[in-house]
């Protein structure tokens, strides 16, 4: 066989082995989170196929497949269908990007399926491909609520796109290269990003729970509002495809926060002096990072309430973005004016400065301090303090 | 490498074809995805992967996901029927187009041989942020700014466009700005309108109540 065959073939098995591993992550990530849920609600939760439960995915993956699977007469056929396979195409495409260890330390071949030098780019691209799958399934269902979610996960995603795409943009010029490795190079000899960018990882953790369609930025699929949004008129496989995609979304975008501020692959590298080599181990590090940012994933589910439409939009535009932009500015800034430890000091400086700023003007706090604001349409209206928010 | 620019070539093509020839503009709009990702696919294909994930990003991200939600707002997916109000379309677009084949003609027979390959590579330097950033601020400066400022203004006249109309007292009637809106967008404007004026009223009763 030439050689070119072989490459090929790996990178296809490679490829096969990502889908099949973040699939199975899905399906085990919908009982451990209905377990968890349950647990922090004092309930039980799902525990009855299987071992405490534990088969229950199977049972749920058999029933989806053998569902019968519903067209609604004023569909468009072929979007209709088209829809959840986008949907699942681009999440299940932007993990591949993403080092999962060294290179070599998969029986030889690279831990990754694919390593383009516009690394983070690319993953932003095939994310903001994404939308297109919840925005034409709402579309395409024909009906009232599915376009009314459509519509809103469009303005949304949009949204929170520039958000987090700015809150980068520190980092990228810190590190001088937009792919992965050379973030996780970084990291590995200056030590975590984070502690650099601060104020870009809080910007852009709250950006991931917008842009994957998480409690507290649900609103496409608000059941109180609009039935399911987009997935309201999508049954069985369907249906499926699209909860896969937005959990795969979930794993992605953990992975992508523990390469981008974490450290990536490569441990803590204090572990080194008690092991030896430890925190070059492939695999473990990230699996981890991974798996702590999913329960904070579900954590948020269980403890906060879903923004107002207008709330969702105001803090975007009028808090995230310009937080964002000056965060780029000013590190621009510190960058191009300091050299050594004072740069050090100054960003970290910067990132508690930003932080505090984001909790200062967020809906929760700014209200203890700010006399609400009353749309006054006639003077006789006696002033009222609307629930939540200014 | 040749395989790649085939099917990518290929693949824009039935894009573009698709974006003229559906009827319904959400299918022709898709098309146009089509099209503008195989263009970045393209790109990708050339080694200039900074273009790629931006023309990707941008155009089939942002831009087409826009030109959607208004087709979608306005309900503008029925197929069109009837005739063009706009006289000689059909000939001017003719025109138009046999004068751009005729480009294209004199285009590929004054084809001159690029800068030799290596020399090429050297200058993309993996085509990276770094080098388009590089070239886009020294060597192409002006233009950069002058669209930017071109992107300004459309910013501006857009939100000129759609701002209301300003309140006049009672008895004088709301002048509309006519002539500048499409039927759809005034009927838009128009509900929008009698919404707030109804919100309006209702406020006034509960405040009076």
């Amino acid at each position: 066989m030439p050689d070119w065959v072989i490459q090929l073939l790996i990178t296809l098995l490679k490829g096969v082995g990502v889908a099949l591993g973040l699939l199975t992550t899905f399906a085990y990530m919908t009982l451990i989170e209905r377990r968890l849920l349950a647990r922090m609600q004092i309930r039980l939760g799902p525990n009855r196929v299987g071992p405490m439960g534990l088969l229950q995915p199977l049972a749920d993956a058999i029933k989806s497949i053998f569902k019968e699977d519903l067209t609604v007469t004023l569909a468009d056929k072929l979007v209709y269908t088209l829809a959840p396979i986008i949907a699942i195409g681009c999440a299940l495409t932007a993990f591949g990007g993403l080092p999962a260890g060294p290179p070599g330390s998969l029986f030889g071949a690279d831990p990754w399926v694919y390593n383009l030098d516009a690394g983070l780019l690319a993953l932003l691209a095939i994310t903001s491909m994404g939308v297109y799958g919840i925005f034409l399934g709402g579309w395409a269902s024909g009906s009232k609520y599915p376009i009314l979610g459509g519509l809103r996960s469009s303005a949304q995603m949009i949204s929170y796109e520039l958000g987090m795409g700015l809150s980068v943009l520190g980092l990228l010029m810190l590190v001088g290269s937009t792919s992965f490795h050379a973030i996780t190079h970084w990291q590995a000899n200056n030590g975590w990003m984070i502690l650099f960018q601060l104020t870009a990882f809080v910007l852009f953790l709250i950006s991931s729970f917008a842009e994957t369609n998480r409690t507290p930025f649900d609103l496409p699929e608000a059941e109180q509002e609009i039935v399911a949004g987009y997935l309201t008129e999508y049954s069985a496989i369907k249906w499926a495809l699209f909860q896969m995609a937005e959990y795969v979304n979930m794993i992605t975008a953990s992975a992508v926060m523990s390469t981008l501020f974490f450290g990536g692959y490569r441990g803590p590298q204090f572990l080194e002096g008690l092991i030896p080599g430890i925190a070059s181990w492939p695999y473990i590090w990230l699996f981890a990072k991974i798996a702590a940012f999913l329960f904070l994933f579900i954590w948020v589910r269980a403890t906060l309430p879903r923004l107002r439409y207008d709330q969702l939009m105001r803090f975007g535009w009028k808090l995230l973005l310009p937080v964002a932009l000056t965060n780029t500015v000013l590190t621009a800034a510190i960058i191009a004016f300091s050299t050594g430890r004072l740069r050090v000091w100054l960003l970290v400086l910067l990132g508690v400065a930003g932080v505090a700023l984001l909790i200062g003007f967020s809906d929760r706090v700014r209200v203890l301090w700010t006399t609400p604001t009353v749309r006054r349409e006639d003077v006789n209206l006696t002033p009222a303090r609307p629930a939540g928010g200014d | 490498m040749m395989l790649a620019f085939i099917i990518l070539g290929a693949l824009t093509l039935v894009g573009g074809v698709i974006t003229i020839a559906a009827r319904n503009a959400v299918h022709a709009a898709l098309g146009l995805v089509g099209t503008l990702l195989s263009v970045g696919g393209l790109f990708a294909s050339m080694n200039a992967s900074f273009l790629a994930a931006t023309q990707v990003i941008v155009y089939a991200g942002a831009i087409m996901v826009l030109f959607l939600f208004v087709i979608m707002l306005l309900n503008a997916n029925q197929p069109v029927t009837g005739r063009d109000p706009v006289p000689f379309v059909r000939e001017l677009a003719g025109i138009g187009g046999t004068l751009l084949a005729g480009a294209f003609v004199v285009l590929a027979f004054t084809y001159k041989d690029p800068p030799a390959l290596a020399q090429n590579v050297a200058a993309l330097r993996g085509g990276t942020a770094g080098a388009v950033g590089e070239t886009l601020l020294t060597r192409f400066l002006l233009p950069f700014e002058a669209v930017s400022v071109l992107l300004l203004v459309a910013i501006v006249g857009a939100v000129a466009l759609v701002q209301r109309p300003v309140p006049q007292p009672d008895g004088v009637p709301d002048t509309e700005p006519a002539g500048v809106l499409s039927p759809d967008t005034s009927l838009v404007f128009e509900a929008v309108n009698q919404e707030a004026a109804l919100k309006q009223t209702v406020l006034k009763e509960r405040g009076r109540a």
